[in-house]
């Protein structure tokens, strides 16, 4: 059998991993579209100067060869012929497959603001080659603007202060990084990014951009009047599945390709996995999808139940903070709000009926894995007889008598 | 695979375990020189007690499926096809702590002093006789035996 996985990220490795481990023969072609792999969560490190190019690998250097994987990388995937069971790239091959497994991630845009687009200084943060980029104009640039001050926007703004440049980031809501933390824990990294020298403009949002005679946007205008210098420009304003090739190819997609719980989508034999199916945006559940898609594909059925996604740790300065489920609920959903604090810890219960509906632990995240186990399977908290800032494993303790793993008693 | 069976009933608390793997993971100390008091004094295995059950005692499974493994970004946890166990390599890891976030029996743990690894179980790999924290054990509460994969 022929699998061809479209991407070598996080997704479209771990598939092809356990597909070679599983099954050896089969025969596995990866098509990437860059030409290194890399995780995108190092790339501020990248940028930063911390890190090589190689450090930010999160594989073996002898991956392909040693696991007998075809890698055909610097190759787009362009358009996709699901009768024939071919897929086209940029340079003409037509790639035949028996099974094809869709792990092509997502992609940023550009909002569609005047003078934005048209600027040749404005870049994502996704792909190690925006980092590259970023990395030659951070050598002359002195003034970065960021526009978004989600985790990606954080990321690409600790990397520029680590390199000593200037860096005002400006955010549409009111505080950074809104859909992982709340006003308190925010406001905690935020006067930390201050401390290293950044700006921030919250509530507040792009109108336009002068762009000067070669091109370049110098002035970044905003809704309130405000007038921003900018010498590079990085846009983390969000990022959209990555499937344009599959057009007129019958596959089923909305915002993202859709697939059942066995990550198939509605063709036989095509599957998806990652960030391209809109399922969630974060590493741990694109490896975990690949994973599942390939046992799948490889004639199993197992199903991807954790469709759970409202999850994240953050770790900027030394400052760590774990981010599960709804952390700001609003007053008609009638939680109740728990918190305790101390000098280095705010931590903030949500529950709802008993049952833990977010969390936030902010300073000492050790031991906090639990967590996620109750939130995802709505564990009702309210019959143990503790502080629920004190639960932790322990009340959930119970083993399997033959292999000594840990279970849940639940 | 090797994994440390615990008997949770034999247990009585006495946390030598915990001595013992942060003497492991102090070069060149024994259990009773061990700097316990140093900002790098860190155990991996934790003791818990509760009323009703008594001791609890939450050491790393090196799951059969580490969810730790599978939400790592950079490389640094892997499972060792060999011995079965999950191993980490600090030069590798990019601190993220997402693998804290997705242990599902809170084993793991950011250090505490610098904030830039994670404090793991590595199943003493590097001595001969075997896990540091299973030898001190006075009741036989934990015990390495084999577990079929
Ligand atoms: C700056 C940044 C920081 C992040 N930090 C974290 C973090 O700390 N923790 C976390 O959990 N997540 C983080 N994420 C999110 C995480 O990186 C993604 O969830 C993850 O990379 C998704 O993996 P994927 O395999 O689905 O797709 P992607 O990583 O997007 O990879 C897509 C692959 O498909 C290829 N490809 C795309 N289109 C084509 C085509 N047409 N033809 C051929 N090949 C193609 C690409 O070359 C690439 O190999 C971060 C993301 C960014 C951008
Ligand atoms: S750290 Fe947690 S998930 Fe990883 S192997 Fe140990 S017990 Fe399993
Ligand atoms: S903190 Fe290190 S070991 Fe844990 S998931 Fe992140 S990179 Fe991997």
């Amino acid at each position: 059998m022929k699998i061809v996985i479209i991407g070598a990220s996080a997704a479209g490795i771990s598939a092809a991993k356990t597909i070679k481990t599983s099954e050896p023969d089969t025969e596995v072609v990866i098509i990437s579209k860059e030409d290194s792999v890399h995780s995108r969560c190092m790339l501020h490190k990248f940028l930063g100067h911390e890190r090589d190019a190689k450090g930010i690998s999160f594989i073996a250097d002898n991956f392909f060869e040693s696991s007998g994987i075809t890698w055909l990388n610097n190759t787009t995937v362009i358009g996709l012929d699901a009768q024939k069971k071919t897929v086209k790239t940029h340079d003409n091959q037509d790639i035949s497959y028996d099974k094809l497994l869709i792990a092509t991630g997502a992609s940023y845009f550009i909002p569609p603001i005047p003078g934005l687009r048209e600027s040749k200084n404005v870049y994502g943060f996704r792909d190690l080659k925006d980092a590259q980029l970023l990395d030659n104009e951070c050598n002359t640039a002195q003034n970065a603007v960021v526009i978004g001050a989600g985790l990606v926007g954080m990321d690409a703004a600790v990397a520029m202060l680590e390199r000593g440049l200037k860096v005002t980031v400006i955010e549409m809501t009111q505080a950074v990084m809104s859909l992982q933390l709340d006003q308190k824990s925010a406001q905690a990294y935020q006067q930390l990014f201050e401390e290293h020298g950044a700006e921030f403009i919250l509530n507040d949002k792009v109108v336009s951009v002068d762009v000067d005679e070669v091109g370049r946007g110098k002035t970044i205008h905003l809704a309130s009047g405000k007038a921003v210098p900018a010498d590079v420009i990085v846009i983390a304003a969000g990022v959209r599945p990555a499937f344009n090739f599959t057009e007129g190819s019958g596959i089923d997609t909305n915002h993202a390709i859709l697939v059942g719980d066995d990550l198939k989508t509605n063709i036989d034999d095509i599957y998806a996995a990652g960030d391209v199916t809109g399922i969630a945006g974060i590493w741990p559940n694109a490896m975990k999808q690949g994973r599942i898609a390939a046992i799948n594909m490889l004639g199993e059925k197992l199903l991807y139940e954790d469709r759970y996604a409202l999850k994240n740790t953050v770790n900027f300065y030394g400052l760590t903070t774990l981010s599960l489920g709804n952390i700001n609920p609003e007053p008609e959903e009638n939680c109740e709000i728990l918190m305790r604090e101390d000098r280095y810890n705010y931590q903030k219960v949500v529950l709802k009926k008993g049952v833990v509906q977010g969390v936030i632990i902010q300073g000492n995240i050790g031991g906090t894995g639990f967590w996620q186990y109750l939130i995802k399977n709505k564990i009702d908290v309210s019959g143990i007889n503790k502080d629920v800032f004190s639960l932790s494993y322990a009340d959930f303790y119970d083993q399997d008598q033959n292999t000594g793993e840990y279970r849940y008693a639940v | 695979m090797k994994r440390i069976i615990i008997d949770r009933e034999k247990c009585d608390g006495c946390l030598n375990c915990n001595i013992a793997c942060i003497s492991a993971h102090e070069e060149g100390s024994n259990f009773y020189t061990v700097n316990m008091q140093s900002p790098e004094a860190e155990t991996r295995n934790f003791i818990k007690f509760d009323a009703q059950k008594g001791y609890l005692p939450i050491f790393c499974r090196h799951c059969d499926e580490p969810e730790c493994v599978l939400s790592c970004m950079s490389g640094a946890l892997e499972k060792d096809p060999l011995t079965g166990h999950v191993q980490y390599d600090e030069s590798k890891c990019a601190a993220c702590y997402m693998c804290v976030m997705n242990c599902p029996y809170g084993v793991l743990k950011p250090d505490k002093q610098t904030r830039t690894k994670v404090i793991k179980c590595d199943f003493c790999e590097d001595k001969p006789d075997g896990p540091s924290c299973v030898k001190a054990c006075p009741k036989k509460a934990i015990e390495v035996k084999e577990v079929s994969l």
